[in-house]
């Protein structure tokens, strides 16, 4: 090794090296463009959350206009079928005229509306287009912004969820709006109040019957025995006035949960009969919450858990191997951390099917480029960062794990397939 | 997956949607039109009760013109073009997106609230985004996270940096000198040399080279070809961006300084240099689409995803998730393990020690032929390696 090629004052030295090794090389594998398409792939949500609400917000004008419209031309009909006077036909007309006129402005702010939705839509639609080569560590940091935040609207952090997508510029890119809806429903529901949720399943009628949902039947089913709960003579005839109304026609689809549900008219609040007694507890009230939450998600085409655990659970099965949950495991691996651990601990391990070798000087993969060199005592690192050494030191490498010392003739090549 | 079939059915929901508001409108415009034209000539004719009988054929008139236009079957007819767009879109994102990325989750698996927050929590300081990272841990009510002062610590050197005042950074490295000395660290030389470089342009040599002696001569040991050309640049002090040296005018250097920083700082807090957080995101979106195509090709098997303790497919991480050697024995394609290590036969070639077992029929033959190439093997001669 030339060890006079350290003494010259324009040799490789240590701040250009490093400049070297600590950017990495832009060069990206040709796979690489195909993961971008495959991740691109896992951005269903995104596109199609802010699709049903402009959906939704398209159906509810238009049927709107239309009741409108058609008010105005039976009012007509009616007008020219009676025999009302002169005066009276004018005022009745020019009222028909106001109304119109309403249905103009109504229609220009729906309009408004629904174009600002529809530019949301697009917004993301342009967002997932944007992605490259040269902005994914970008486009990467944003899009776990984004994984954030959905996670903060499902826990309720509305605060936070919402200073994170102004300060990051992401608002066209998460749902508050929407999650806010849901919030009013939740909070209702959590104070034992199901009005909120029934105004919420007439409003989806169509979208849930389509799904066969009994989620309106349960929040019926919640009133009813919120009314035997009463425990008065009257109230028990309420209960039945209830059940007569609103209950008796799901008996076609849900029979036996009606008839276990009827039958608490027999026992009281404080029955300890089991089967009884767990339709009197307030517990039920999280259960029609966490029913809530999926319908909700299932309407907008989300994922019923937060994004970030699904990102997560498969960050962390492929990141996770047994030498992550070493003593010495170098803390670049997410698996050093505790948290990081105790989440992956009831996760499956990683698979590989080709050896990856890590250089434990450099941190640098040893492929054909650099390949894996042998010391005497059988420990391997990269040729790389053994050259380097040897020039340093004048052809002498000390294992740094070992400290055994040899000399850089003595090295063999490994080969591994 | 074709982003343009996607941006194409929306267009068209997007054109429907104009189109259906547009006939709305011009309905609702025919419609006023009519009942102005019918009240201006009411208004126009005197009062009389004779003309009892015009007004109501006025009224008739303007019935009739309505049940021409019809505008109900109008307005259906925009709607049902609409609609079908409006269906249309979500099937195409259902066909080019995944509709349901939860199909690779294990459901039995929850995880600890607490522990998911704290970790955002983390995450948001060690970004620098305190006001976030404090508004999150009050809203959801988490115990103050450990490593805030740390980082804001952190972020008070690097601001320092970006305005070109190296003080804390150095301070920092100086206190802290042994440990970046056995991490291998060079970030306390790399420090001083910026500073030296500041005071040299800032054409005092004779001070530079004071502050040389003082600071950077005790690197001597590790940085000597370093120092050499340092000093050298003094030669050049007035015309640095024309000399051999030109390169120590490159902000490059200031970058990787603080790049060096946050790393050495955070590896000294046991942490990892970029965010835990976002590795593992980003690691779960390379993992996602392969562990999704495994499930949608086995769907009609039997699977114990919800307890399998190794994942059925490699996951294809890119490099820089790999943090750990691993050896897989090219004929066995078992991962090595402490019981099953990998060994090295003299050709170079290197199986695991159960393939190598077998190979010599669990050492009753002394030689046999490798499996790679025509070499005979000694199986005394094979030995064990450490990645």
């Amino acid at each position: 090794m030339e060890i006079d090629s350290a003494t010259n004052g324009n040799s490789d030295a240590v701040m250009t090296e490093s400049v070297a090794t600590i950017t990495p090389s832009p060069v990206v594998p040709s796979s690489r463009s195909n993961q971008f398409t495959e991740s691109l792939k896992l951005e269903h949500q995104l596109l199609r959350v802010p699709f049903e609400h402009y959906k939704k917000t398209i159906r509810t004008n238009h049927r709107s206009f239309e009741k409108e419209v058609s008010t105005v031309v039976n009012g007509v009909g009616e007008l020219a079928d009676s025999d009302w006077s002169k005066d009276a036909t004018v005022s009745r007309l020019t009222s028909l005229v106001t109304r119109l006129q309403g249905l103009k402005r109504k229609l220009e702010e729906g309009s408004n509306v629904e174009n600002l939705q529809a530019q949301r839509c697009r917004a993301r639609i342009d967002h997932l287009d944007s992605v490259d080569v040269e902005n994914i560590t970008e486009w990467n940091n944003t899009k776990l912004k984004r994984i954030l935040v959905d996670y903060m609207l499902r826990m309720s952090y509305f605060e936070t969820a919402t200073k994170l997508s102004e300060n990051s510029n992401i608002l066209d890119l998460v749902d508050i709006d929407i999650f806010r809806e849901a919030k009013k429903v939740i909070d209702a529901l959590k104070n034992k109040e199901v009005a909120s949720a029934l105004a919420w399943c007439a409003d989806n009628k169509t979208r849930l019957k389509k799904s066969k949902s009994k989620f309106e039947f349960q929040l019926r089913l919640q009133e009813f025995i919120e009314l035997v709960r009463v425990d008065t003579a009257d109230s028990y005839q309420k209960a039945i006035q209830y059940a007569r109304k609103h209950l008796a026609s799901w008996g076609a689809t849900h029979m036996n949960e009606l008839q276990h549900v009827l039958a608490t008219l027999a026992f009281k609040s404080t029955t300890e009969c089991l089967k009884y007694k767990v339709l009197f507890e307030p517990q039920q009230w999280d259960v029609l919450v966490d029913q809530f939450k999926q319908e909700f998600c299932k309407l907008y085409g989300m994922t019923m858990e937060p994004l970030l655990n699904i990102y997560l659970q498969a960050g962390l099965s492929a990141l996770k191997t047994p030498y992550g949950f070493e003593e010495g495991c170098t803390k670049e691996d997410p698996l050093s951390q505790e948290n990081f651990r105790k989440l992956a601990l009831p996760l499956p391990f990683s698979k590989q099917h080709h050896s990856k070798l890590v250089c434990y000087i450099s941190k640098e993969l040893m492929d054909t480029e650099n390949p894996p060199q042998v010391l005497p005592n059988g420990y391997v690192y990269s040729t790389k960062a053994l050259k380097e050494m040897a020039e340093k030191n004048g052809g002498i490498i000390t294992c740094p794990r070992t400290g055994l010392v040899c000399n850089y003739t003595e090295l063999v090549k490994a080969y591994i397939s | 997956m074709e982003l343009k079939s996607i941006k194409d059915a929306f267009d068209r929901v997007a054109t429907k949607q104009k189109l259906s508001y547009s006939k709305t409108n011009e309905i609702v415009q025919l419609l006023s039109q009519e009942i102005d034209k019918a009240l201006s000539i009411l208004q126009k004719t005197p009062s009389s009760d004779t003309l009892l009988v015009d007004h109501r054929s006025i009224l008739a008139d303007v019935k009739k013109v309505f049940m021409e236009i019809a505008p109900i079957t109008q307005l259906e007819a925009a709607e049902k073009e609409l609609h079908a767009a409006l269906t249309k879109y979500p099937k195409v994102l259902e066909k080019q997106l995944n509709p349901d990325i939860s199909k690779a989750y294990r459901n039995n698996v929850e995880f600890d609230t607490h522990i998911v927050n704290q970790i955002i929590a983390n995450f948001f300081y060690r970004q620098g985004m305190f006001d976030i990272g404090d508004c999150f841990v009050t809203e959801s009510g988490e115990s103050e996270c450990s490593t805030r002062q740390s980082f804001v610590e952190m972020y008070r050197i690097l601001e320092a940096m970006k305005r070109r005042d190296l003080e804390p950074a150095l301070n920092w490295a100086v206190l802290n000198s042994d440990k970046l000395k056995q991490a291998r660290s060079d970030l306390e030389m790399k420090l001083h040399s910026l500073h030296f470089l500041e005071i040299a342009q800032g054409k005092n040599s004779k001070e530079a080279i004071n502050y040389a002696r003082k600071h950077i001569a005790t690197f001597a040991d590790s940085c000597l070809p370093e120092i050499q050309k340092l000093m050298c640049s003094l030669l050049w002090n007035r015309k640095l961006d024309r000399s051999p040296y030109s390169e120590f005018l490159s902000p490059a250097l200031w970058n990787n300084a603080v790049k060096e920083l946050t790393r050495q700082y955070c590896n000294l807090l046991g942490e990892s240099s970029e965010s835990p957080l976002s590795i593992t995101v980003t690691a779960g979106t390379q993992a996602l689409p392969v562990l999704l195509k495994y499930m949608n090709v086995m769907a009609n098997k039997k699977l114990d995803w919800q307890t399998m303790e190794q994942l059925p497919v490699d996951a294809q991480l890119s490099e820089e998730f790999q943090f750990h050697s691993v050896f897989v024995c090219p004929v066995s394609k078992e991962q090595s393990s402490d019981d099953n290590p990998p060994m090295m036969m003299s050709c170079g070639h290197v199986l695991c020690k159960q393939t190598i077992n077998k190979m010599s029929k669990n050492g009753s033959k002394s030689s046999f032929k490798c499996p790679y190439c025509p070499t005979d093997v000694d199986i005394s001669r094979c030995r064990q390696l450490h990645f």
